[in-house]
């Protein structure tokens, strides 16, 4: 849960309400259309959020930590390198539980929408949510300054509750692991009992 | 997050289909909802307000209801067709003010859908998501029978998170309740709505 204690736990209801509002746009617009509409409600939300300067690293992980920070507005972060950040619970979660308890199997147009994602954006989203999850994290980092540089974000992988994995495969795993700092039995580690695991690096 | 991303998704919305278009995306969404919880049956009034205590019914997806059992609404005949039903908290206000906290300000496409709402279709939405739950409850209410009739639903009365209430002057008619009763409610509770047997001939309806 976010540190700010004003800042009230998720509401389920409406998330349930979301997720409907979302299927019946797919109804009208497709699965592209949908995947347009995810992105850009993120990036708009993103854009709404105040900028951030952080003077050092060090500090930017503080406020990561602490759920100062605009990127950790929403989820726990837990900084496991210096660039590897992780989710314990998936901000999603409990909207998901809701869902199957009151209104039953999540529809299939939230898989779908996350397999184009992973066709036409980056291989990372397992359902529609991680389409949000990814947009919102790469635009409010595009917003935040540690010392001179801006900050990049990249996911590395995404755990659903199900238990659903989707991480990149060969030299781009590769790559995302060298930069974070993490080992692959590392990241095996972290997924037991994650949601997300995530870089931020300077750009 | 969603919920919080939910005002972003319908600014751009406002810009595609207007603010009309969201509203009936909104109704149609209740109607989805609604067509999905399935249907419920009971026994008798007591068993459908101790399953709304307990919150086992298809209403309690919202949150907390109470029942308010001292004041049931009475047919022509004096039997007990229907009773008030109200919520402390408006379910989005826990959206508002993670809103606010997470944004800094909620976007004014909440606003702009209220007011269409409140204009052209039912002046009783103190938030955008008032469009949504006052059908979602109007549907739910087709798919739960009391002694073996469907109910009825009647949005009465709102209390936004800012302070402004809303009483519907055509429902408290509907259901001939007093406009002061209602508004007295709103003092401890956010939301109030009554639920009545389809088709009951209600004593002093107009």
């Amino acid at each position: 849960m976010p540190a700010d204690a004003r800042m009230q736990d998720s509401n389920p209801f409406v998330e349930i309400a979301t997720h409907l509002f979302l299927e019946d746009l797919s109804g009208k617009v497709g699965v592209s259309g949908l995947n347009n509409y995810l992105v850009s409600l993120a990036k708009n939300l993103a854009t709404a959020m105040p900028q951030e300067e952080y003077a050092s690293w060090p500090e930017f992980l503080a406020a990561l930590r602490d759920g100062q920070s605009i990127l950790s507005t929403f989820e726990e972060v837990r900084p496991v390198t210096d660039r590897c950040m992780s989710t314990l619970r998936s901000p999603f979660e409990r909207g998901w539980r809701e869902y199957a308890k009151r209104v039953g199997v999540f529809a299939p147009v939230h898989r779908e929408v996350a397999e184009y994602y992973n066709h036409k954006v980056r291989p990372a989203a397992v359902t529609s949510v991680h389409i949000v999850l990814h947009t919102f994290r790469e635009a409010a980092a595009a917003r935040i300054h540690v010392g001179s540089q801006g900050v990049h974000y990249e996911p590395v992988a995404a755990a659903w509750v199900d238990g659903t994995v989707q991480v990149p495969e060969g030299p781009k795993l590769e790559s995302l692991l060298k930069r974070a700092g993490i080992s692959r039995t590392r990241l095996g580690m972290l997924l037991r009992n994650h949601s997300d695991v995530w870089l931020l690096e300077p750009v | 997050m969603i919920d919080v991303a939910l005002a972003s998704l319908i600014e751009d919305m406002i810009q595609k289909a207007g603010a009309d278009g969201v509203v009936e995306f909104w109704q149609r969404v209740g109607d989805n909802l609604a067509s999905r919880m399935g249907k419920e049956a009971y026994l008798g009034w007591t068993s459908f307000n101790v399953a709304v205590r307990e919150g086992r019914t298809a209403f309690s997806i919202e949150g907390d209801v109470t029942p308010l059992t001292d004041m049931a609404i009475t047919d022509v005949d004096g039997d007990v067709v229907g009773y008030l039903y109200a919520m402390r908290q408006c379910c989005y206000v826990p959206t508002i003010f993670r809103t606010r906290f997470a944004v800094g300000r909620m976007s004014p496409a909440d606003k702009a859908v209220t007011d269409e709402y409140n204009e052209n279709v039912h002046n009783i939405a103190v938030c955008n998501f008032c469009v949504f739950h006052e059908r979602f409850r109007e549907e739910i209410a087709k798919n739960v029978t009391v002694s073996g009739n469907p109910l009825a639903c009647f949005l009465l009365a709102t209390r936004g998170w800012s302070g402004e209430a809303k009483i519907s002057s055509k429902n408290v008619v509907q259901v001939n309740i007093n406009e002061d009763h209602v508004r007295a409610l709103l003092r401890n509770y956010e939301c109030v709505y009554a639920l009545v047997l389809r088709g009951g001939r209600i004593k002093g309806e107009r």
